[in-house]
């Protein structure tokens, strides 16, 4: 089989998958890079700017794969569509405020991410199935940064304790937002390209609450917390708006510059 | 005055006063040593220092802060007071002659990792493994082992202080090859920016 010019069953199906998680990491690896020169630290500094680089390193390799099925390259993906052609969840697009919340998004997110590439390992569209091999590989640092944070201030002292305490609190509803549910859950599930947001939502909460379970801090119980939803299908909050124009403002200056 | 710049934040406050009070230490983690394995089979290098809250913390940055470009195979991390460092010599002088030839054995045995600056300015490089009841005995030791070996400084670790990285996270490096985005070697903008130059200047 030629990978290259692979092509699913569901093109429409992959394509809304592939284009949620692709806006998901451009996203929060445009917003993750907002702390770069400004990290709490030299060596965090380094650390979250270089997760915010991979994170748009595999934003860009979805794009491409994209680009392949028929969709405008990724350039035009990142930089021309207006807010409500982003198919990210609100969680992504929320302003990083501090350092707290950016770390409790971080592993949050992430959390979610690696399972879901995990997923995806086993997807039957090949070319996918590849990359998320690759992917699931840089995330496992991505993770591994995220929980060793947690661990350690959620365990910490009372002002780390509390602060990380009200931050997840706050994320919660949009962390859940992460997982709204696709227009085309059955067929991705039928075709074996992707089991569904709702075991990965299952896993995500099995996982957070082994990392959770290890500090000081609280998780509400389940049932209680109200997905905050409507990114998946292009209704966003305020914020992203102002992100998309800043994040392509020199690209807007001259679209068809060779760079 | 809040913000959600950090630094704004960590300017110093007007003060009271008549107030004076001894002044506060410094608000910041302490360092760890990171030592890099550049390539399979070659050995661990010391490439600089991390601060952390801990060792675990430590091996974590460090992964960034120093192999986020060009190859690495594998890093490990030990907390700096856990470095015994020799008398520093220059020249033709041997570190190892410095080092008393015997010393105390008693205590139990361990394992030590021995690293040896070769030059000046060069970094530490991890020269071996001895067995030894302690820093003085493993320097002892080491001189022993590697007689003749013109070096300039000596460092001992107890390899039981040292976070290795896991068989299991040997692939956080696997997509690294890729990434010469990270280089400046990757952007030849000489070429291009000599044109426009010409461009701007026709003679």
């Amino acid at each position: 089989m030629n990978l290259e010019n692979a092509v699913p069953m569901n093109v429409a199906a992959v394509k809304e998958m592939l284009y949620k998680i692709a806006d998901d990491q451009l996203i929060l690896g445009h917003r993750n890079s907002e702390w770069t020169g400004m990290g709490p630290l030299l060596e965090e500094d380094i650390a979250f700017s270089s997760m915010a680089q991979d994170k748009i390193g595999q934003s860009l390799a979805i794009y491409t794969m994209l680009e392949k099925l028929g969709e405008p390259p990724p350039d035009t993906a990142a930089f021309i569509r207006k807010a409500n052609g982003f198919r990210n969840c609100i969680f992504v697009e929320l302003p990083n405020g501090e350092y707290d919340f950016s770390l409790i998004r971080h592993f949050m997110y992430d959390t979610a991410l690696a399972l879901r590439f995990d997923m995806l390992t086993r997807c039957s569209f090949q070319p996918l199935a590849e990359l998320s091999v690759k992917i699931r590989g840089e995330l496992k640092y991505h993770t591994l940064h995220a929980n060793t944070w947690i661990k350690q201030l959620g365990s910490a002292t009372e002002e780390s304790i509390s602060r990380l305490q009200s931050s997840l609190e706050y994320a919660l509803p949009y962390a859940l937002g992460m997982f709204e549910i696709s227009p085309f859950e059955n067929e991705l599930a039928a075709e074996g390209i992707f089991q569904g947001e709702k075991i990965l939502q299952e896993r995500w909460q099995q996982k957070t609450e082994e990392i959770i379970k290890q500090t000081q801090l609280n998780l509400p119980a389940w049932n209680t917390v109200e997905a905050v939803t409507g990114g998946r299908a292009g209704n966003h909050s305020e914020y992203l708006q102002p992100l998309l124009d800043e994040m392509s403002e020199v690209f807007r200056i001259d679209p068809s510059a060779e760079w | 005055m809040n913000s959600i710049d950090p630094r704004v934040n960590r300017l110093p406050k007007v003060g009271q006063p008549g107030v004076i009070k001894p002044k506060a230490p410094l608000d910041q983690f302490g360092t760890f040593e990171v030592f890099v394995q550049p390539r399979e089979g070659k050995p661990f290098q010391h490439e600089g220092i991390v601060h952390a809250p801990n060792l675990e913390m430590a091996w974590v940055l460090a992964k960034e802060a120093f192999t986020r470009r060009f190859t690495c195979t594998s890093l490990y991390v030990a907390d700096t007071r856990n470095i015994f460092v020799s008398p520093m010599t220059e020249g033709n002088q041997n570190a190892y002659d410095l080092i008393p030839e015997v010393a105390d054995k008693e205590g139990m045995q361990e394992s030590y990792e021995i690293y040896h600056l070769a030059k000046r300015g060069k970094q530490h490089v991890h020269a071996g493994t001895v067995h030894a009841s302690g820093h003085h005995d493993a320097m002892a030791t080491a001189r022993k082992e590697f007689k003749g070996k013109l070096v300039l400084n000596v460092w001992s670790l107890r390899t039981g202080d040292i976070r290795f990285t896991t068989p299991d996270e040997k692939d956080l490096w696997q997509t690294l090859p890729e990434k010469k985005f990270r280089d400046a070697s990757e952007y030849k903008g000489g070429d291009r920016l000599k044109e426009l130059i010409e461009r701007l200047n026709p003679s």
